[in-house]
């Protein structure tokens, strides 16, 4: 009889640690397991708080774990994201695009995508197909105040303040869903006969034993990496970004417009991320070393400052350094260890893909929960199949945005399309969707990490021409027809979400003040 | 457009307002609000449902008169039907407002306000005058102070109402349809009512609470007025019986 699993212990308390603890421990509840849930966390390393924009998928997080959306609104300062804003990625000036959530019009039985081609130079793709990029642009919510909790009248994720995030899961965490919290630092790390890890000695000399070890130690990879050595796979040679400097800007006006989108804007030697928070933006520069110097660095983000919040501000700030390698681990999940959060990857966040991938990760953990050690090493094989493929496809598809650039004025540009630098499927893909646009039937397996239509925003979004799909749009008419009556629907709705949804800024407000009906 | 005065006996000395409800005096409404001091009179007669403050998402009780927007089943040719009129009419052009007054303990003061633009507003011999010959209030518009004084202290008890049935989960989305003797089908949307399920779940301790505050009494007035949905839609189809008039 191989050895029950009864205890997890997950180290680390940033998001990732919380987020895979709240996951696991209302799972567990939710099946009767007596299973226990611990937390070990240090009280003297701080999380590195770089995550905060969300993808849709956080609304759902949270309804498993039972938290109230007012609630985390109100305490983690958060706002309501509709996608992203690219702008100066196709050639370095004000032109810009959207990567709205709310996929296309029809989605699941037409692709709008091959009937958008003949109009390609009239409407942009994003507004041929849905209404979002134009409520984004008037900083919009995607609900009303009307809207019960988590519903939508557009598809959205979240804004939110990593460092507060991380306190309500903890409360919730530990008051809620009985997970046992210990503030310890690792000192040592004890291996059972057979190679397992089965126990974490701490600096006060406490013994904290378990079955499943999650390692959710950030950057460090204490357990997987530094532990068990597991490989890393650089990914600088695709993805050239390894450094960022980061800089919270204060809100001066109190009814400043709050942007429902994050605003990605390409420079010189990498891209600026800015996300609207009710009380602050945060925002940040990321490039690669290997292309521009730090002080350059910082000038170029000193300069969007003083663009978008003042000379003043632009001055005085003190940008914070953060050194990333780009890259996963080899494997992720190994004997009774799996690495959760940045101790699996890193990557810029240019999709927000951060976040998305502890929730995936610490949801499959949860609904595959090995009942014993041997059924473990069948979840755990699966789990590194399906999480090395999630990586694969986020090196692709981060990479996509470089490579459909046209821009010419640094090497950094052009050598991101460097045919050696692009991944062989991502090469293929291209030249496929040269004929038909991405469609449900080309994605390699059913859970993949981006859907069709993030594949189709991006590629529209920046001028990628399907040349042989308008041909086989024309060559059915019913379907033609059909197009036609949803590019209409679109526009008239379009002008309904214009008229009936709030500004984002009064919506959070009044969510603040009256908070929003479970009903 | 409503232009709200502050009542005076004045300017508003030869104001009289018409008893007689009729779609011409605004009253084709398809439902008006009401509060739980209300619940026991108007659920003898009306359903009672919940809808959301557009402006703040927040729950009120209202007393629904008709199955789509400006209609009121309940106003016939010789006026209001029913013996019971809900207060929201029959508080007619006026409303509570307040003046600030520094003398006052909350630094503001109710007045009665009047809308000088509304229907009910008459100079005929068969309308209500609200002053008498020498500036005193009739009876008419003292009653009508009591009222609008009721009206004011119900709608304020909305709020912990409201609060104590969200708290415990026990409002519910429901969508009416209804199917008239002509086949034509009409849905109800935006309204809710108590979830019932939810309501035998509670435990004594949450029971013993609602009791207290007054609340289980409102809880099962609402469920009890239901039965009147009915009514409404026999009411819906005698209206369909009757030859139109004015038409061709």
């Amino acid at each position: 009889m191989a050895k029950a699993i009864q205890t997890v212990v997950i180290v680390g308390g940033g998001s990732a640690g919380w987020l895979t603890a709240g996951l696991l421990a209302a799972e567990l509840r939710r099946a009767g397991s007596p299973n226990r849930v611990r937390l070990v966390e240090s009280p003297d390393v701080s999380p590195i708080g770089v995550g905060e924009g969300t993808w849709p998928t956080m609304r759902s997080s949270l309804i498993r774990m039972g938290i109230s959306e007012t609630e985390f609104l109100k305490s983690c300062d958060a706002s309501f994201k509709q996608g992203t804003h690219f702008v100066g990625w196709l050639q370095g000036g004000s032109e810009s695009y959207y990567h709205p959530f709310t996929p296309p019009r029809g989605f699941s039985d037409i692709n709008l995508a091959r009937h958008w081609q003949a109009v390609r130079k009239q409407v942009p793709f994003c507004d041929a197909v849905s209404p979002q990029a134009q409520v984004c642009k008037q900083a919009l919510g995607p609900k009303q105040i009307v809207t019960p909790e988590y519903a939508s009248n557009l598809n959205y994720g979240y804004h939110l303040d990593a460092g507060k995030f991380a306190v309500l899961l903890q409360q919730h965490c530990v008051n809620r869903l009985g997970v046992e919290h210990l503030l310890e630092n690792v000192d040592s790390i004890e291996n059972d006969e057979t190679g397992d890890i089965c126990a974490l000695h701490t600096t006060t000399g406490r013994v904290v034993t378990g079955d499943l070890f999650v390692d959710c130690t950030g950057m460090r990879s204490l357990l997987l990496s530094e532990h068990y050595g597991i490989d890393f796979k650089d990914m600088s040679h695709l993805l050239f970004n390894d450094s960022a400097l980061a800089v919270q800007v204060p809100r001066t006006d109190e009814s400043e417009p709050v942007a429902s989108a994050t605003v990605s804007t390409a420079k010189e030697a990498g891209w600026i991320w800015d996300i609207a928070l009710p009380t602050r933006r945060g925002t940040g520069y990321t490039y690669s070393s290997r292309y521009t110097s730090d002080e350059r660095a910082e000038q170029v983000l000193r300069d969007y400052l003083a663009e978008t919040s003042g000379l003043e501000f632009s001055q005085s700030c003190a940008p914070r350094k953060i050194s990333f390698r780009p890259g996963y681990r080899e494997r992720f999940w190994h004997r009774n260890c799996v690495a959760i959060g940045l101790s699996a990857g890193f990557v810029e966040p240019l999709e927000a893909s951060a976040l998305v991938m502890i929730e995936l990760s610490a949801k499959m953990l949860a609904e595959l929960m090995p009942p014993d050690r041997e059924v473990m090493n069948i979840v755990a094989d699966r789990f590194n199949v399906r999480f090395g493929a999630h990586w694969e496809r986020i090196m692709e598809f981060l990479k996509l945005h470089y490579v459909l650039s046209e821009r010419e004025d640094s090497p950094y540009w052009r050598d991101h399309r460097d045919p050696e630098s692009i991944p062989a499927r991502l090469r293929d893909s291209l030249v496929l969707w040269g004929y038909h646009c991405p469609w449900h039937g080309d994605q390699a397996q059913v859970d993949e990490l981006f859907s069709t239509a993030s594949y189709q925003y991006v590629l529209y979004g920046m001028n990628f021409h399907s040349e042989g799909a308008a041909g086989i749009a024309q060559a059915d008419p019913a379907a033609h027809k059909r197009a036609q009556n949803l590019f209409a629907e679109n526009a008239r709705e379009t002008q309904k979400m214009l008229a009936a949804l709030p500004p984002n800024r009064e919506l959070i407000d009044k969510i603040n003040r009256y908070g929003l009906s479970r009903v | 457009m409503a232009r709200f005065e502050m009542l005076n006996n004045v300017e508003h000395r030869d104001v009289r307002i018409r008893t007689q409800r009729s779609a011409d005096t605004g009253d084709a409404v398809q439902y008006v609000v009401t509060f739980p001091l209300e619940l026991r009179r108007a659920q003898a007669h009306y359903p009672i449902f919940f809808q959301k403050d557009s402006n703040t998402g927040q729950f009120f009780p209202i007393i629904l008169l008709g199955f789509e927007k400006g209609e009121n089943l309940f106003l016939g040719p010789n006026g209001w039907e029913p013996p019971y009129v809900p207060m929201s009419i029959l508080r007619g052009p006026f409303l509570i407002g307040y003046q600030s007054n520094p003398e006052h303990p909350d630094g503001r003061q109710a007045v009665i306000t009047i809308d000088m633009e509304s229907p009910l507003l008459t100079s005929a011999e068969d309308g209500q005058p609200l002053f008498l010959e020498h500036g005193g209030s009739t009876p008419y518009l003292e009653n009508l102070t009591e009222l609008l004084e009721d009206i004011q202290l119900g709608l304020e008890m909305n709020a912990p109402f409201v609060g104590a049935l969200t708290e415990n989960d026990l409002i519910e989305n429901v969508t009416m349809s209804i199917t008239l003797n002509d086949g034509a089908e009409r849905q109800l949307l935006g309204l809710y009512t108590i979830n019932e399920d939810r309501l035998n779940e509670l435990d004594d301790a949450a029971v013993a609470s609602l009791h207290k505050a007054g609340h289980l009494q409102s809880i099962y007035m609402i469920m009890a007025s239901h039965s009147h949905f009915r009514a409404m839609i026999e009411r819906r189809n005698a209206q369909l019986r009757e030859p139109a008039t004015g038409l061709g």
